[in-house]
């Protein structure tokens, strides 16, 4: 039996987790956070929505299609800071934090970042501490109402295949969460190089 | 009539459409606080496809967005829906000055009737605030999950009796394209 009619077969819901490409998913990403963060936790807009989230990648978790999860993930120079991340209240008895959480620094890791950093809330320190975090040092500060230590993890990775600047162009052009696969400007490849512009640059140096 | 509060902690309290994108954001962030993060409401149930055919009306307490208002437009009537006001914000009359000016709204465009489907526990509250059924209670058979309820745009031109049948009325407006709904694409 194949994988997918199994899965056809069973009951159990099926979980899927991806970068989020399109302003379809940016908006599920948006209003989720604004469910749990606005409607549960009662933050202020501007706190919510505070700039980032467009220097940012965003990851969206669905359960049998239903956006249920995601994280916001910023990129510094030498690490990966993992923030926002949410699960919609009927999703939580699921166990899909964790697996979450190891699908953005497994994305973080085939980037080539060898730090993944966040901010956890005193309660979820614990789970952070099982899952290979530890803490950066022994400051605890506040902000949304909530106390914070900054925790980081090691990321494994490998120096053969990361994407460096003598990576091969086309692997550079492909959707960030799957760096393995074609992507589309490798098919824009058949059609040739007809150089399309070059007369604008001769009208301009004549 | 109630009157509306101006000001909420010393901070304005105003309204206004959407008018671009981070509008419309707020708006959706207001209703994903309330019928998403409190009410459980899936996510393809609450952005049901309507949004981008609609007029979006948001109310402010300083620059913080704590209600919103989604207007449809038919050809003889006009739809406020999806009202929502941000929970700590509640108890100040914001929904009536979000339908207040929905109902201006409808006005300036020459429209003469609102229509609103509302929980059966809410039709007294509706009333008061000078809606009325359009369907007379002993008309309607049974125990009904929604009510619909109607208010004249120009209260000083009562609208004349309705009979349309209920189950007319109360149906839902067919999907204008299915394919086109805001699902997650995981699954596609």
């Amino acid at each position: 039996m194949t994988e997918s009619k199994a899965a056809a077969m069973s009951n159990r819901p099926v979980v899927t987790i991806k970068l989020a490409t399109t302003s379809d998913e940016l908006m599920q990403c948006y209003m989720l956070r604004a469910a749990v963060f606005m409607g549960e936790q009662h933050c202020p807009y501007w706190e919510e929505f505070d700039g980032n989230d467009y220097t940012a990648s965003h990851l969206m978790l669905y359960v049998d299609g239903e956006p249920a999860a995601s994280m916001r993930v910023r990129w510094f120079a030498s690490f990966a800071k993992l923030e926002r991340a949410i699960i919609l209240k009927r999703y939580r008895s699921f166990g899909l934090f964790i697996p979450f959480v190891n699908w953005a620094r497994e994305f973080c890791r085939k980037k080539g970042y060898r730090k993944a950093y966040l901010h956890a809330q005193h309660r979820l320190w614990p789970i952070f501490e099982r899952m290979g975090f530890h803490k950066v040092d022994d400051q605890v500060f506040h902000f949304s109402d909530h106390e914070y230590g900054a925790f980081v993890c090691d990321l494994d990775v490998d120096e053969r295949t990361m994407p460096t600047v003598f990576t091969d162009p086309m692997v550079l052009n492909r959707p960030e969460d799957r760096l393995d696969l074609p992507g589309i400007l490798e098919d824009s490849m058949d059609r040739g190089a007809s150089n399309p512009h070059a007369e604008w640059t001769e009208r301009r140096a004549n | 009539m109630s009157t509306t509060a101006l000001s909420i902690g010393g901070e304005t309290v105003t309204t206004k459409l959407a008018m671009r994108m981070e509008d419309s954001l707020q708006a959706f962030a207001v209703r994903a606080a309330c019928f998403i993060g409190e009410l459980d409401v899936p996510y393809s149930e609450e952005f049901d496809g309507h949004d981008f055919g609609a007029t979006h009306i948001i109310a402010y307490v300083g620059d913080e967005p704590v209600g919103t208002l989604r207007v449809r437009w038919f050809q003889s009537f006009a739809m406020p829906e999806r009202l929502a006001v941000i929970q700590r914000f509640r108890g100040h009359n914001i929904g009536q000055l979000l339908l207040e000016r929905a109902r201006k709204l409808a006005e300036s465009r020459g429209c003469n009737m609102l229509y609103a489907q509302v929980l059966p526990a809410d039709v007294k509250y509706w009333e008061k605030q000078g809606w009325r059924r359009l369907v007379a209670e002993d008309a309607s058979a049974g125990d009904k999950r929604i009510v619909a309820v109607v208010k004249a745009v120009d209260p000083s031109k009562p609208l004349p009796a309705v009979e349309a049948p209920e189950s007319v009325v109360l149906r839902r407006e067919a999907q204008l394209d299915a394919t086109g709904l805001p699902l997650g694409t995981a699954s596609n």
